[in-house]
Formats: structure tokens, sequence, C-alpha cells
């Protein structure tokens, strides 16, 4: 295996899809999936419950410096940006909101493609702003894989066809699509 | 959108060490490469190489990026649910087991957003003026805009609403005025607080602190800084004193020979 995480970034209309893909991704997976979701601010519990009650994986959102394991699902906190630190450990940050987000999807995808390079899956799904978008441009240039859900599916497509003007996109893909490149791993 | 290179940041980090006695080894690296992409992006200096340069040649310069470098609180009343248990139940028994000789510590404040969350807090419970709070910052530069009131107009609709969900007890309009699109909060609610620059290592201002405020600051530190900077926190407060950080800067209340207990888990609150 040649991949050794896999980032999500998702907003407005993403919830069911990253759903989809948790609850189809085997407890076995042998990597750490991030996801960077947009999500209020001032809410700290009731979003990571919502996502775990059909996922395969345990979702944790993650304390400063945590340790990264496979087969887990890091869910950014609520006002915190995710960064993947070096040594292999989440670091979080309260610094200024990026594309009025915070977490911002590009952060994150910026610092797991710094980390990861050619060993990271970038994956954006539907959203309404431009976020993540230059984060997928990162992974893109750090010779990672980005797929990004096909804008014909999204609920809003801003998102994924921001990014997909600005990069050379691997792979445009339904999330039924989406979930059996990542069985096939 | 600049990028810097792990060995462009640890120059400028070596060159900050060498010139100006301030070691940043410690901190977190990609908060800190973020940082001074940032400041070289912001101030058009293209290169690291031409901000260590300039942190070479002009020491004028240093407090200016040393004030640059801090990363300011997100808002005022970050967390409502924290503030509420300040302003039932912690606030409340403290002050009145401590009597009026109650020091509290903000260290290492960039944007005063806690400083006046405590003090909106303390005015409402009519206990201001039985407290003494200590603020201490890196920068003078820092201290100035605190002490101006200045409250960065974006964050003025979140804290407006952390505010009422805070139950705050008045209006948040009461406290602050806007001056040509500027926000200044009131400057009464600080008059009798006092102000000090501090250095990396984090001296306390006084002796007999009760309770320290070092909310989502470890988070830009490693864990060896860590561990360093919360032995010094464990120092500087009274036992019994309270320590409050983020929410996601879980504490390993084991460290060296001393010992926090946990008293608020979902709040972050420590007892030493």
């Amino acid at each position: 295996m040649i991949y050794k995480a896999i980032m999500i970034g998702g907003s407005a209309g993403s919830f069911q899809v990253v759903t989809k893909i948790l609850s189809a991704l085997p407890k076995t997976l042998n990597m750490p999936v991030f996801l960077s979701l947009h999500r209020l601010k001032h809410v700290r519990s009731g979003f990571l419950e919502a996502l775990s009650l059909k996922s395969n994986l345990p979702i944790i959102e993650p304390n400063d410096k945590e340790q990264i394991k496979p087969g887990r699902a890091y869910l950014a906190p609520a006002n915190y940006h995710m960064y993947i630190e070096l040594g292999n450990r989440i670091a979080l940050s309260t610094e200024e909101a990026v594309n009025h987000s915070r977490p911002s999807i590009d952060l994150s995808f910026i610092t797991a493609a710094q980390a990861y390079r050619e060993k990271l899956i970038g994956i954006m799904l539907s959203g309404a702003n431009s976020d993540g978008a230059y984060g997928m441009k990162k992974v893109n240039e750090h010779n990672g894989l980005t797929i990004v859900q096909d804008p014909n599916e999204c609920q809003v497509k801003t998102m994924t066809e921001a990014a997909i003007k600005i990069t050379n996109i691997n792979h445009v893909f339904s999330t039924e699509q989406i979930i059996n490149y990542l069985l096939k791993l | 959108m600049l990028e810097l290179g792990i060995v462009d940041t640890r120059n400028v980090i070596r060159t900050i060490a060498e010139k100006y006695n301030y070691d940043f080894s410690d901190y977190s690296l990609t908060a800190f490469k973020r940082r001074l992409e940032k400041i070289i992006e912001q101030q058009n200096l293209k290169y690291s190489d031409v901000l260590i340069t300039k942190l070479r040649n002009n020491s004028g310069y240093f407090e200016q990026f040393i004030d640059e470098l801090a990363i300011p609180s997100t808002e005022m009343f970050r967390d409502p649910s924290l503030w509420r248990v300040l302003r039932y139940e912690l606030l409340p028994s403290l002050i009145s087991e401590y009597g009026n000789n109650f020091k509290i510590w903000l260290p290492n404040s960039v944007s005063g957003d806690e400083l006046f969350s405590l003090a909106i807090t303390l005015h409402e419970l009519n206990m201001l003026n039985k407290v003494q709070i200590f603020v201490t910052a890196l920068s003078t530069i820092s201290i100035d805009n605190i002490q101006s009131g200045t409250l960065a107009a974006s964050k003025l609709e979140l804290s407006t609403d952390n505010y009422i969900r805070a139950n705050g007890t008045s209006e948040f309009t009461n406290y602050y005025k806007t001056e040509n699109n500027k926000v200044f909060r009131d400057k009464s609610l600080i008059k009798n607080v006092t102000f000090s620059r501090q250095s990396l290592n984090i001296e306390p201002p006084a002796q007999g602190i009760k309770l320290i405020l070092f909310r989502n600051k470890m988070i830009y530190y490693n864990q060896t800084l860590q561990s360093k900077v919360l032995t010094q926190l464990f120092n500087s407060l009274v036992t019994g004193g309270h320590l409050i950080v983020g929410t996601k800067e879980s504490i390993n209340t084991f460290f060296g020979s001393n010992e926090f207990s946990l008293v608020n888990n979902t709040e972050s609150i420590y007892k030493r």
C-alpha cells in the first residue's frame, strides 16, 4: 500500500457523504482518516456523536499533540484549526479564521500535504465556499492523490468546482465511486 | 501563498536565539512556521532571508515582530459554558473562600479578550473590586493594545452571541463603543488591572496567585515546553489554586514531582 493517510474536507451538504464513507470503510483500515469539516464555532458536542452512529472507525476529536493511529478517524474540533504536525501528531491552533472558517480545510490539507506528501489522499466534498481548493492544490503539488466529489452530485457545488478550477484533480467521483476506490486500496 | 521550509524556519529561530536570546525552538513547528509565513507575506518581505536580515540589523523591529508572532484569542467569552461555570460556581466560591486578596493571572495575553470577558463577569457579580488581576504579555505593543480596549470588529458578532450564551446579565452593547468602525471596550473595567511585560519563561508577576487563565496557549508549544511551562504555572499557584486551559489542551496531571487534580473535565479546570 502506497498511501498512508486520507483527509476529507467538506462543508454544507457533506454530512451524508462523510457518513456513507465512514460506514463503508473497514475497521481494519491501516491508515488514519482526517475529517476537516465546517461546523458551528460555539457548539462543541453533538457532531462527533452524529458522525459516529454509522461509522466503523472510532471517531476522535483530538486533543492537541495527540498521537496519530491507523484505523481511526480524527474530526477537527469546533473553533480550532487541525494541523498535521511532525512526529505523527495532530496540532491544534486558534489562529485567525481562513476563508471565514475555523477549522479551515485549506490549513488541514496544506499541513497534511507537507507531512504525508505523495502518501496522502485528499478528498473534497460538497460545500458552499472555496475553502479547501487551495489545500487540494498543495496536495497535488506534493504528489498526493486528489479526489473531488462530482459537483453534479453535490448538494452545494461551490467548493468542489473551486478545487477543480485551480488544480488538475486526479479523480472526479460520485460518492459510490469514492467508496469503491478507497475499498480497493 | 508563501511556503517556508523547515530549514528556513529553524534559521529564523536560530537568528532570534543568537541576537535576542529568545528561544522559540520548542514552539510547535507547524504553527510557528505559519506565523512566519504570515509575517513575511504581510510585510512583503518575500523570503525568510529578508526577515532574518531585518531581525539581525534592526533591534527596534523585534518588539513588533514578537507582537505579530503572538496569536490573538478568537473572540470574547469563547466556550460560553466555561464562563457560566466561572460565573455561577468557581468565582463566587473561590472569592468567598479567599476573601479580598484574590489574585488572578493571565499570562501571555495578546488581545485582552479573556481579560475583558473576566472583568465583565466579575463586574456583573459585583466582585470586580475584590480581585487583583495581573496581565502579562510578551510585548509592550500587546499591552498598549489591550489597554486601549480595542476589539477587532470581526470578533464582535460572535462575542455578542457568546456573551448571551454565557448568561450575561446586562446588554453586551453596554460594554463597548464604536468609533469610525472601530470597537473600543469600556476601559473602566480594567482600571485596577496590573500590566507587565514577561519573557518566554512566563515569570509570575506576584506571589500567591489563586487563579490562572491560560487557554489555548500551550497548543503553540511542543510537549517539552508544555511540561516546563506547566511546572512554572504550578509553582506560581498557591495550594488549592486553579488553572484553566483550553478545552482541547489535555494536560497530563503528573509531571515531575508535581500534581494537578482535575476539577472539571469538559471545561479543563485543574487545581493545585
